[in-house]
């Protein structure tokens, strides 16, 4: 070998190490095990100003730690073992389905419940461990501290799962630990808004001529189809008796007639509502009701607490604006978000970390810092009631005078009885239409509450289509014919100015008498 | 792994097999392979095909299966006969064509008034027109809505905040080309009109308006085109009250990928006839780097 081709061998060496280097991870933190979560935007305790530790523990903004890097710690200290977690973010259940049928190879997701159906439907997840369920390890902070009622839910609700050939039905809780929950409903200002007048109209508030250009729908086929349901069939729902036993049933199945003959009427119901109403938003909501733009918001309750908090904390004392929220008495959606474990996460090696993961985040400590960064509710209600406690100290009577049998907000429903009766004291505000009333809504709230299942594709092809008629305006059919020849004559105009002059057929014939400069030179 | 992440090492895997090839040439011959200025164009020519007709196909593709990934005209059927989608197109149209024509009123008048005058500091005028692009475009938008509640026009007046929403934020795209073309015409032109005696408006007519006619194609092409799309402006303006073609394709790809990929074609196809129609396909000189 020449002293040149050495040279050139060196040089070939000197390429590939960056490449190399760019293979073996980019330069970020070494470790032993690498957990892919995809969540919600701003779904997690980011730390810093405003956030758990530095509002209520007093800790300083810049010691008030990012909640990933507190389970770093942790996990390396309980395993030995030490993990990064790559946290990536979506902004609709829908952008996170497309990556994961892109073949997107996540660990841990955050979808919602009809997307858990979906996708446990799909086989694209698998179910939780055996262990992941043994209470007596200390470790399953999950099983340990879930509320008792969310847990009920978990296990009631079912899901086909199709493998093959195979079709197999299974529980949501073999799938799905819970996160956050909550219900839908509208944030109001009362300044403009009478809770009485509300109360009467219930789902007909979207219609109503009082509220015309003030209230807004969600610009999402699945939210405002559940409203447009409520709207339609608010005398039928009304109608059912409370006290029966088969009435959530009777409810959660008239809030998913999805057929085609249910949709026809919903078309109806959807149109009057788009001609009364300020907007679709996707996010805009918030924002308008605490400026005082609209006076009425249909909201997730989790994005109603936030709106309240933002509007009462106004710098200016004349700014400051008391929202509060309220749900139909005809009944609404109850949603929740739940930690699913992709297929695959057993090959990879990560189920026990994306376990460790949910454990992690279902603590009391990481709930309330959780929910308190982000203005949800959390679906832990702790081992001894921490949840309960945190929830009096932030919405509970201040004097113990008040503590009055007529201030006792019962919550046993979601904090379970095996302690015996749970509840905190409240005053009225609170326990009627303020934040505890939007985290927490009292027991016949929650059971007038359905969830919405997930639409199969020829249903899904079906109610879009709907959607986009809703959305779009559509003209006439002679309109749009008269449009579509005005399409054709500009086309063909065109044509004929570009190209006419190379067509005999158009070609100006010369007058008599003159020749063309071709034929005399020919 | 990662998509983004595979295609950025695949590119990079590219150019390092280039390198080796390269090496293992100049090894074997003895000196580097000659190149002639056309294989500059190779790096171009890559991403054309990695970024532009596969993607293209893609489309296609999905534009003619259906759910089970059989070929299938069912979507085009469906797009054709569907008065809300053909209806869609047309208000889609009809608020770029506006839009376009706002811009070019506006525009005109600006870009000729910068160009012919004596004025010592006037690239600092058009750097004010121009300015608005420098800040981010949701921003800006977000700052309308927030002049158009204080106005009391959000929510009330939805077709017309999106068009003003259009025009304010594609209006450099029409003064800048405008301005080249009628910097570069010639003034000798202007003198000689005057020594014919041609009144100003004859001169607007005869010479700057003919000589400028590159300018504005190019303008309107880079105006209308985007206003068809760009739902950003008509949800946060017009509160998704209004809805254009963009948002169609966006919200199909949340549920039907081949629905979706139709209306896209069908988009293809409508921006394909119309800057065939402004002449964008024109190769003659004649365009004197009016294009950006």
């Amino acid at each position: 070998m020449n002293k040149r081709q050495a040279v050139c061998l060196a040089l070939a060496g000197a390429m590939l190490l960056p490449a190399l280097s760019a293979l073996s991870g980019c330069g970020a933190k070494q470790a032993d095990v690498i957990l892919r979560v995809y969540s919600w935007a701003e779904y997690i305790d980011e730390g810093g100003e405003g956030s758990y530790q530095n509002d209520i523990e007093g800790l300083d903004k810049a010691d008030a730690r990012h909640i990933l890097d507190d389970f770093e710690a942790w996990y390396e200290e309980t395993y030995r073992e030490s993990i990064r977690v790559d946290y990536a973010t979506f902004g609709t259940n829908e952008d996170m389905y497309n990556e994961i049928v892109l073949g997107n190879e996540y660990d841990l997701l955050c979808p919602s419940d009809y997307m858990i159906m979906k996708l446990a439907a799909e086989d694209r997840i698998v179910p939780y461990d055996e262990s992941f369920f043994d209470e007596s390890d200390p470790l399953n902070y999950y099983v340990r501290n879930v509320s008792p009622y969310i847990k009920g839910v978990f296990e009631n609700g079912t899901v086909t799962v199709t493998q093959g050939e195979r079709q197999e039905t299974h529980t949501w809780s073999e799938y799905a630990a819970g996160y956050m929950w909550g219900t839908t409903g509208f944030v109001y200002n009362p300044e403009h808004v009478d809770r009485a007048d509300l109360e009467e109209l219930g789902w007909k508030t979207f219609t109503s001529d009082k509220y015309t250009n003030k209230i807004t729908a969600k610009d999402n086929v699945r939210d405002t189809y559940f409203a447009a349901l409520g709207l339609t069939y608010q005398d039928e729902l009304l109608s059912l008796d409370k006290q029966g036993e088969s009435y959530n049933g009777t409810l959660t199945d008239i809030f998913n007639r999805t057929e085609a003959d249910y949709t026809e009427d919903v078309r109806t119901a959807l149109l009057a509502m788009k001609s009364n109403i300020y907007g679709f938003e996707t996010d805009t909501g918030k924002q308008d009701m605490v400026s005082g733009k609209i006076w009425l918001n249909y909201a997730w309750s989790g994005d109603a607490v936030y709106a309240l908090d933002e509007a009462e904390d106004a710098e200016e004392e004349e700014d400051k604006l008391y929202l509060e929220y309220f749900v139909p008495e005809a009944g609404s959606n109850l949603w929740f978000d739940g930690w699913v474990l992709t297929k695959g996460v057993e090959e990879r090696g990560t189920k026990k970390a994306a376990q460790a993961f949910v454990n992690y985040m279902s603590t009391p400590e990481s709930a309330k810092r959780n929910s308190y960064f982000i203005g949800y509710t959390s679906v832990i209600a702790g081992e001894k009631g921490e949840m309960c406690d945190y929830t009096d100290d932030l919405y509970g009577v201040e004097d113990e005078a008040d503590e009055t049998e007529e201030n006792y907000y019962d919550l046993t429903w979601f904090f379970g009885d095996e302690n015996g009766a749970v509840g905190i004291y409240a005053d009225e505000e609170q326990r009627t239409r303020r934040q505890l009333y939007a985290q927490f809504p009292p027991q016949d709230v929650i059971e007038r509450c359905a969830v919405m299942n997930y639409f199969d594709a020829d249903t899904s092809e079906r109610i879009n289509e709907l959607w986009s008629q809703i959305k779009a305006e559509t003209l006439d059919a002679w309109a749009i014919s008269v449009l579509c020849v005005a399409a054709v004559g500009i086309v063909l105009f065109v044509l004929y100015v570009k190209f006419g002059s190379k067509i005999d057929f158009f070609r100006r014939k010369p007058k008599k008498g003159y020749e063309l400069k071709e034929q005399k030179k020919a | 792994m990662n998509t983004t992440l595979l295609i950025f090492l695949l590119v990079l895997l590219a150019a390092l097999l280039i390198g080796i090839a390269l090496l293992a040439y100049r090894l074997v011959k003895g000196r580097m392979p000659r190149f002639s200025r056309k294989s500059l164009c190779i790096p171009y020519a890559v991403f054309l095909v990695f970024f532009v007709i596969i993607p293209m196909l893609v489309i296609f593709f999905y534009a003619f299966t259906d759910r089970e990934m059989h070929f299938s005209f069912g979507n085009f059927v469906k797009f054709f006969s569907d008065p809300t989608k053909l209806s869609t197109i047309a208000y889609s149209i009809v608020i770029a064509l506006i839009t376009t024509v706002v811009c070019l009123l506006i525009a005109f008048p600006v870009a000729y008034i910068l160009a012919r005058s004596k004025m010592k500091k006037k690239y600092v005028v058009l750097m004010l027109f121009v300015l608005p692009m420098w800040i981010n475009f949701v921003l800006r938008i977000n700052a309308i809505r927030e002049l158009f509640n204080w106005m009391g026009l959000l929510g009330e007046t939805n077709y017309f905040n999106t068009v003003f929403g259009m025009v304010y934020d594609f209006l450099p795209f029409m003064i800048l080309p405008l301005y080249t073309t009628i910097m570069k015409i010639d003034n000798s032109l202007y003198e000689a009109s005057c020594d014919l005696g041609a009144n100003g408006f004859v001169t607007f007519t005869r010479i700057t308006l003919p000589l400028s006619v590159p300018g504005i194609m190019s303008g309107v092409t880079m105006v209308f085109l985007p206003s068809m799309t760009n739902y950003v402006v008509s949800d946060m303006l017009g509160n998704s009250m209004v809805t254009i073609i963009g948002k169609f394709i966006y919200e199909y790809f949340g549920s039907d990928w081949h629905m979706g990929s139709m209306v896209a074609l069908v988009l293809l196809v409508v921006v394909f006839v119309s800057t065939w129609l402004t002449g964008g396909f024109q190769s003659d000189e004649n365009v004197r780097g009016a294009n950006l």
